[in-house]
């Protein structure tokens, strides 16, 4: 092993791939994205350089975008404290039970590797007032919310309605990886922890999270950048209604670049996005001081 | 060494696996492969339109076995232009593809991305055939040029259940405002659901606002050259009517989408539903039975005039088979596509054709009888302002306007100002 990274040829034949991939998929493009954010461009011609416009344009008279960059931070913050400590939570509970331990892992993670695109399809009909929640509420008399169309409130209820769904989606990813690194933690710590008189609740309290913060700042960080990009499931149960209410930076630069032409101002949003995914990852990685144990 | 070979090798077959991906299809054996996109899919629908367009494809194909094929691109209506836009956008235009006229195709038209058709339907007479001649390519002519073929039209009207209106005691149809608010207050004192409209779907809502305001004699072309203003009392009034109405649509509105509230009204769950003459093909393709109990009558108070739309084929400027696409073209306005459209699809043919009116479904008739009697036709309100986004702007606004999440004047003013943003003051 030494010899070969003793040898360059080597090391740059295997980062080669990589590099190339990454060169050409991803920081190309995220180049062009920004020349673009600071042109008019709808595709078809070639873009015309306005400077800072469509920044200035997105700040001051886009009313969608304060909508969506409202709703992108709640799911943000609500993605990540519902995921970090239901997945921990069960996490916890799986790997402390005894019978039908594999069983209550697939059940949690199933809905990972099913399709957002159907699932949010699934969800939406279950909502639907002529449908679903609401008849089986009729049925003792109770006339169900609006659950994809009520616009009162600051975070109105169909971002609180998707917000839940997606819990139900991811949580089960998040348990997995906190599952991975409990798996990891020495048994004899836990066992002397009993001996010693520690009760469950406490070694889990002293034990288990601190030895678990490695992987909270991974899950946090993927929770995070996963929220502030979030789409399908809200394409598909609102579409970003009614009135663009639901509407999150993602589905609004979908809307903007697609439906509208505007792939100048899209790029823009875009940018805006990548700016807040690096924030958001810097801020976890330096608030969340991991201490390396033996275990 | 064997096994540096055998390394060398798999490379190799990987990276040139990794190239069939990247291949273009051709023509293979002579055969000219046409793509054609459009908004429903062919072998699920059971919207009697798109079955027919499925019959179009299948005839063309069988007849031009072995010299043209057309491939169809399907998606649903609602991802419809956002993926023909990425399309074009990546310079992959489908050969032939659907369009809404008005600003869906203006986008295509001012880039030069779809061809100009006045030569091929100037040639053989096929312009000849259609109805109105030139006439019926008004809204897809643009300085003199044809950019798309009509393929139908429908008209927007208010199809109401007969049982339910005799019910209800209304014998005359009612001819201006108050009188279907008459009308409407007849119904629900039956204790029926006058009204059934989607909201979900905002271009439905939208509809009926585009009617109240042509009937306050609001001036579109004003407004979208800034000569008049969103704030005007004449839209304030249309919107104001709006409100109003909406006490007599169905509780489940705000959710319902199109398909929902269509399905509402041929399950006898509502008395009136405001919607285009496509819908005769998904009432009776989904309801047969209610045709008899069906009937058509003209929005009220519009001083004649009616909204209409068309769907519209065009061709791709950078097409290499334009004789396959025209031909393609040619199928879906001859004599048996467009016998199909009134005899069963329901809609209004674009040819001069000659149908059997007892086997067309008894609401084409009403609606015919709409159309003839129209003095002027008029688009989709959001299909006719300056972009497909001042349109969404305006459906949202209806939308929000209806929720109660803005006032009238709230409402509009976001219309005034997203026109004063990016209509009148661009630079």
């Amino acid at each position: 092993m030494d010899k070969l990274l003793r040898n360059k040829m080597a090391i740059i034949l295997f980062l080669a791939p990589a590099l190339l991939l990454f060169t050409f998929v991803l920081f190309i493009p995220i180049c062009q994205s920004v020349y673009y954010s600071f042109c008019d461009y709808n595709a078809m011609t070639a873009p015309k350089f306005i400077g800072l416009k469509n920044y200035i344009n997105l700040f001051t008279t886009d009313r969608t975008m304060k909508i969506a960059l409202k709703n992108s931070l709640f799911f943000l913050i609500f993605s990540v404290v519902s995921q970090f400590l239901s997945g921990i939570f069960l996490a916890v509970l799986v790997t402390n039970i005894k019978m039908g331990r594999n069983f209550f892992k697939n059940v949690y993670y199933l809905p990972c590797i099913l399709s957002s695109a159907a699932l949010g399809l699934l969800w939406m009909f279950i909502f639907t007032p002529k449908m679903g929640i609401n008849q089986i509420l009729a049925q003792f008399g109770i006339q169900g919310p609006l659950w994809l169309m009520d616009t009162k409130g600051f975070i109105i209820l169909p971002m609180w309605v998707i917000a839940f769904v997606c819990l139900w989606q991811y949580v089960g990813q998040s348990m997995m990886l906190y599952i991975a690194q409990i798996s990891g933690i020495n048994g004899s710590l836990y066992e002397s922890a009993y001996l010693d008189g520690c009760s469950k609740p406490k070694a889990c309290w002293h034990i288990t999270l601190p030895l678990i913060k490695p992987m909270m700042a991974t899950a946090i960080s993927l929770n995070a950048i996963g929220s502030l990009k979030f789409f399908d499931l809200i394409f598909n149960m609102t579409e970003g209604g009614p009135n663009k209410m639901t509407n999150v930076l993602a589905t609004h630069l979908y809307e903007q670049g697609f439906k509208f032409f505007k792939y100048g101002y899209a790029s823009a949003i875009g940018v805006i996005l990548l700016i807040l995914c690096l924030i958001v990852t810097f801020i976890v990685n330096k608030f969340i001081k991991i201490d390396n144990y033996e275990m | 060494m064997k096994k540096r070979i055998l390394s060398v090798v798999l490379c190799a077959a990987m990276v040139l696996t990794m190239f069939v991906g990247c291949g273009k299809d051709g023509d293979s054996n002579g055969v000219q492969k046409i793509t054609w996109m459009f908004w429903d899919d062919l072998n699920a629908t059971e919207d009697l339109i798109s079955k027919g367009y499925k019959d179009v494809v299948d005839r063309f194909n069988k007849d031009y076995e072995g010299k043209y094929q057309v491939e169809v691109v399907t998606t649903n209506l609602e991802e419809y232009y956002p993926k023909l836009n990425a399309l074009v956008a990546g310079k992959e235009t489908p050969d032939c593809f659907i369009v809404s006229p008005g600003p869906n195709l203006d986008v295509y038209v001012e880039p030069g991305k779809v061809a100009d058709l006045t030569s091929y339907l100037e040639k053989d007479g096929w312009l000849d055939s259609f109805n109105g001649g030139k006439g019926a390519f008004s809204q897809q002519t643009y300085d003199g040029k044809i950019y798309a073929v009509p393929l139908n039209i429908a008209a927007a009207c208010v199809f109401y259940n007969t049982e339910m209106f005799e019910d209800a005691g209304i014998t005359t149809m009612p001819t201006d405002y108050n009188g279907l608010l008459d009308a409407c207050k007849k119904l629900k004192d039956k204790g029926y659901t006058p009204i059934t409209i989607s909201a979900g779907t905002a271009w439905c809502l939208s509809m009926l606002c585009g009617y109240l305001c042509d009937s306050e004699g609001v001036d579109l072309d004003k407004l979208n050259s800034g000569d008049a203003s969103w704030l005007d009392s004449n839209v304030v009034n249309a919107v104001n009517k709006m409100v109003e109405l909406s006490q007599y649509f169905q509780d489940t509105a705000a959710g319902d989408t199109n398909d929902v509230a269509t399905a509402n009204f041929y399950n006898g769950e509502a008395a009136m539903l405001i919607q285009g003459s496509w819908a005769i093909g998904q009432i009776n393709g989904a309801n047969p039975d209610f045709e008899k109990k069906c009937g058509v009558f003209a929005f009220p108070g519009t001083n004649g005039r009616v909204i209409a739309k068309s769907d519209s084929l065009a061709m791709s400027a950078t097409t290499k088979n334009p004789e396959a696409v025209i031909a393609f073209m040619k199928y879906f306005t001859d004599d048996t596509a467009q016998k199909y459209t009134a005899e069963v699809g329901g809609k209004i043919p674009v040819t001069t054709v000659q149908y059997d009116a007892d086997k067309a479904p008894a609401e084409l008739a009403y609606v015919m009888d709409v159309f003839k009697n129209a003095k002027s036709t008029f688009g989709f309100y959001n299909e006719s302002m300056a972009s497909t986004e001042a349109g969404s702007t305006f459906d949202d606004a209806m939308v929000s306007i209806y929720l109660k999440q803005n006032s009238v004047e709230a409402g509009l003013q976001i219309v005034e100002d997203f026109y004063k943003n990016n209509v009148w003051n661009k630079d």
